[in-house]
């Protein structure tokens, strides 16, 4: 009966004729956005604010036409939804999204002359309102067909690869390709940092929280004053706890002159660490505590009684059955760090977080941008990719927290 | 999960859990008054410091600041984010249901930093922004939180609701909403909790709030001026936190008790 | 009086009941039996809408249930389940109250309903009424179940499983609580459930249900002694039919006039059934016991020989619909 429960209760024959109306109402918004707002803007120079083109004015009648048919061609789809037609909806999503960066290709040639090298080309509203819209209508055509979170991840890949190779080769106007190629060495210098600062930190916290858990799991007092200090740590703003670091590091790295030579001072990587691991354990000693608790007692009653000693029982049991949920406590940690990663360099601990405060400081947008942009991208990679790893190793019969409605 | 551990393992010792956020409020006025004429304490800190209190503003000011932009992102937050969720989870907004649920778990991934960095090309500098980003980043708990309380709603109290002959409306004021009560007012906590810690990002886009003695302090190299803010910031969190506490304890001796 | 007639329920391109047909007349007691899946439940709820049938009609005294406004109808249609449904942030006096107070019943009203229907399913007020769901035994909690269903006076009382859940001994003894309520209310009642046993002690009138279909109904005899086909013949428990059917059977009806023997010593009431009697014979290894009325006075006697031989009453008692 659960299943049949489970079904929404029909209605009245003529409304047995039932169109997607996510995707119907996310296109039509789309379509509406398209028009109305500036696709593009062109300004002269970096600080100087742009002048906007429309859709007509940006790729003319032919690519507007364009985009309007495979726009209205998705909401036609979405009107008789069936597994055929999300699939090819599907395909239409992903066509738009690879054929943006060609779009901007057409405007630049149209309105940059290439005449005047320090013009740029900034993407306008209607183009991240696009971006964004295409990405929920991913999301609703993945959830409709249940593909796995990994295709997400396949999908992010496959459009980052193609934009940038338009962006290298052919788009010498847009201005965060200029900002890009502005401080090229610079970008990948802090992407470097930004993502080593995060797996340091990450396993840090991983080995650490992986101890703490399990003197938790023994020890019932500790377990009550550790998770009290882990939550007080977070009620401290993130900004504020690395600020906190610079005076002790900066003291000891006083001290011993060992430690400088080793790198530490008060600003820098060494206050940025440990903030960061300061920040990361929480979530990961719950989910590890979480992960490890919640295999079920009858299960590991079984391995007893089946003679496994308890180190045996630990490695061959409780460890594999509590994994996924490790996984996702590892998943979660990341996607923090990521984002915090960008306020330590507020304490000149570099990462992408530079552009984003250097940007605001020179009211440069694009730069901003520059420093904004990878992070997210590397927080929704980072984030599908552990949920797909965590999937993956959960055993097949239950259900993925995130897949649950 | 809660935030104030400290403050339950503590009460677990025998304190009055009505005590808690009257302990943090009395903390936080002590620092936000006490903090002026604290210069011999902070001048261990900082010895070599010009200047060791914070003085560009009053820190009562900036509170008062901080408070409002947190509770105007909040008001805004907790509207939008359970009208979000009650919609989706009506008969005839359910289409939106897996969209939204997916959206409200992928939203925390966006890091607020870089929501407020992205948010500041659109809307400018100053307060504005922020909020703007405090609401996307706080709508998120209170959606998933809304949507999940009100679908751990048993489905036979559901489905006797019906049969009894309420109407939709009725069954959503008098058995659904009641019942997800708790579960929403945890997502509300969470969600308030986070953007007080994150409002002090905005120091950094020009809103001025209790943020801005640890930018000071941070580009000054000054420890006594980081600490000024970020104590009384982390007592503010503690106070709310504690406040909410209460609040869940007492919906919760509300359906419980005989 | 509820009138199913050709309704069917599709779930997409499942069918979950096909063209079923039933005749419940005012005051009678309905029970649907089937394994799980069968449609019981959801022909049940298609008579409160909770469901909406795709074809066929279903009429509630004289009207089609679609004429009605649904929330109406439901005010007027008592509904009991097998995890009882019970608000769990609600008192147990609050609960029971629901449906008068969604008719707008006064205080006053609503609270004389209330305290007469805890007296009647012996839930004592000054015990429970302030009670919380999560306080009460399984029991309990659908002795309040059924006191909610009951609180507006309806005609119509449907009830989904609502002993599923709970063990034997009170599933019992609830039973025949629901017997002893309905003797006294004559509610028009349709109950599904699978327990076999159950629907035969309660019912007057069996459904058989299988994939969606009426595999045969008729009285607990009817099925009992003529079953339509293997499936029925399982449902009603094979070999153990023929107690079963003693068990529908009173002894009243069987026993010989008071004969010139002496009085057997086993002595058993009246109003026992014949399943009691044979039972009492094994016990007291004899094939013959003496029929007493409810003084104790003999009034006849009852012998294995004819137990065996007039199991079956005559065709004229029984009912074929």
């Amino acid at each position: 009966m659960a299943l049949l429960d489970a079904l929404p209760s029909p209605r009245m024959s003529w409304r047995q004729w039932r169109p997607n109306s996510v995707l119907v109402v996310l296109l039509s918004v789309l379509l509406v956005a398209v028009w109305l707002f500036d696709v593009v803007s062109v300004s002269p120079n970096r600080i100087v604010s742009g002048q906007g083109a429309g859709l007509v004015e940006a790729v003319g009648w032919l690519g507007a036409l364009l985009v309007s048919g495979v726009i209205l061609t998705l909401v036609l789809l979405s009107l008789q939804p069936s597994r055929q037609n999300y699939q090819v909806a599907l395909v239409g999503v992903c066509l738009l999204l690879l054929l943006m960066p060609f779009g901007l290709m057409v405007a630049s040639d149209r309105l940059v002359s290439s005449d005047a090298p320090p013009a740029r080309l900034n993407m306008g509203m209607a183009y991240w309102l696009m971006l964004s819209l295409l990405f929920l209508c991913w999301i609703e055509l993945r959830l409709r067909l249940t593909l796995p979170r990994r295709w997400t991840v396949l999908m992010l890949l496959g459009v980052a690869i193609v934009w940038w190779l338009c962006a290298m080769w052919a788009l010498e106007a847009l201005a965060l390709g200029q900002e890009f190629r502005a401080r090229d060495d610079e970008f990948w210098r802090a992407l470097r940092q930004h993502i080593s600062l995060v797996s340091v930190a990450v396993a840090i916290s991983i080995g650490l929280g992986l101890s703490l858990a399990m003197l938790m799991r023994r020890y019932a007092n500790f377990q009550k004053v550790a998770f009290g200090v882990l939550n007080f740590l977070q009620t401290i703003p993130s900004i504020a706890l690395f600020g906190l670091m610079l005076g002790p590091l900066a003291w000891l790295a006083a001290q011993w002159p060992l430690l400088s030579q080793l790198g530490v001072s008060g600003i820098g990587w060494a206050p940025a660490l440990l903030a960061l691991v300061a920040y990361s354990l929480l979530p990961m000693v719950r989910n590890t505590y979480i992960a490890l608790e919640q295999v079920s007692p009858e299960t590991l009653e079984a391995a007893r009684g089946m003679g496994m000693r308890n180190s045996q029982r630990f490695w061959q049991v409780r460890l594999p059955l509590a994994l996924p949920v490790l996984i996702e406590g590892i998943r979660i940690t990341s996607v923090q760090a990521i984002g915090l990663t960008a306020v330590a360099a507020l304490i000149g601990a570099g990462g992408l977080g530079a552009f984003i405060f250097q940007g605001l400081g020179q009211a440069a947008m694009d730069m901003v941008l520059l420093g904004a942009l990878p992070i997210l991208i590397l927080a929704l990679i980072a984030d599908a990719g552990l949920g797909a790893l965590s999937d993956i190793l959960r055993p097949k019969n239950t259900v993925p927290p995130g897949e649950a409605q | 999960m809660s935030h104030n551990a400290l403050g339950r393992s503590l009460t677990a010792r025998g304190a009055n859990p009505v005590m808690w956020p009257a302990i943090w409020l009395v903390l936080l006025m002590v620092c936000v008054w006490g903090f002026p004429y604290a210069d011999g304490v902070l001048r261990v800190i900082e010895p070599d410091a010009r200047q060791v209190v914070y003085q560009r503003a009053s820190l009562a000011s900036l509170l008062v600041q901080h408070l409002l932009v947190v509770s105007a992102a909040a008001v805004i937050t907790t509207a939008s984010g359970v009208l979000a969720a009650i919609v989706v989870t009506r008969e005839w907004g359910r289409n939106f249901l897996p969209l939204v649920a997916q959206v409200a778990s992928l939203g925390q991934t966006f890091p607020p930093v870089a929501v407020l960095a992205l948010a500041v090309p659109a809307l400018g500098f100053g307060t504005l922004p922020i909020i703007v980003a405090l609401v996307l980043y706080g709508a998120l708990p209170i959606v998933r939180n809304t949507l999940g309380g009100i679908q751990g709603v048993d489905k036979e109290v559901k489905s006797a609701s019906a049969a009894m002959g309420m109407t939709g409306w009725q069954t959503l004021c008098q058995v659904e909403l009641p019942l997800a009560a708790p579960v929403i007012l945890a997502g509300i906590r969470t969600s308030i909790t986070i953007n007080i810690s994150t409002a002090a990002i905005g120091a950094t886009v020009g809103a001025s709030n209790l943020g801005d003695p640890i930018i000071a302090g941070i580009v000054n190299g000054n420890m006594a001026y980081i600490i000024q803010g970020a104590l009384t910031i982390a007592l503010l969190a503690l106070t709310v936190d504690s406040l909410f506490e209460r609040l869940q304890e007492r919906l919760r001796s509300r359906f419980y008790t005989s | 009086m509820i009138e199913l007639a050709h309704v069917s329920k599709r779930f997409g391109d499942a069918v979950a009941v096909d063209d079923i047909s039933l005749h419940i007349p005012k005051g009678k007691f309905c029970a649907l039996v089937g394994t799980s899946g069968c449609g019981k439940s959801t022909t049940l709820r298609m008579i409160n809408r909770l469901i909406e049938h795709s074809e066929g009609d279903i009429i509630l005294d004289g009207q089609p249930i679609a004429a009605y406004d649904p929330v109406k109808l439901r005010r007027r249609i008592g509904y009991v389940i097998q995890h009882t449904g019970l608000f769990p942030h609600w008192t147990v006096a609050r609960n029971i109250g629901l449906v008068p107070r969604l008719l707008k019943w006064s205080a006053a009203e609503v609270q004389a309903k209330v305290d007469e229907l805890m007296n009647l399913l012996g839930l004592p007020k000054d015990e429970f009424a302030h009670k919380y769901p999560h306080q009460l035994s399984g029991g309990q909690a659908q002795r309040v179940g059924v006191a909610r269903a009951l609180a507006a006076d309806p005609d119509i009382l449907l009830m989904d499983e609502p002993f599923g859940a709970l063990d034997p001994i009170t599933r019992e003894k609830l039973q025949d609580e629901l017997a002893r309520l309905q003797a006294k209310m004559h509610k028009t009642v349709v109950f599904v459930t699978h327990d076999m046993d159950e629907a035969l002690k309660l019912a007057d009138h069996l459904v058989v249900m299988r994939e969606g279909h009426i595999v045969q109904q008729g009285t607990p005899l009817a099925l009992l002694q003529h079953p339509q086909d293997p499936f029925v013949e399982s449902l009603l428990g094979g070999l153990e039919r023929g107690l079963k059917q003693a068990a529908l059977t009173r002894v009243k009806d069987h026993m010989a006039p008071m004969g010139p023997t002496l009085p057997a010593q086993s002595r058993i009431p009246a109003a026992f059934s014949l399943r009691q009697g044979l039972s009492m014979m094994l016990r007291d290894h004899t094939d013959r016991l003496t029929v007493v009325d409810q003084h104790d006075v003999p009034v006849g006697e009852l012998t294995l020989r004819k137990i065996v031989k007039e199991a079956q009453p005559e065709q004229g008692k029984v009912r074929e619909s």
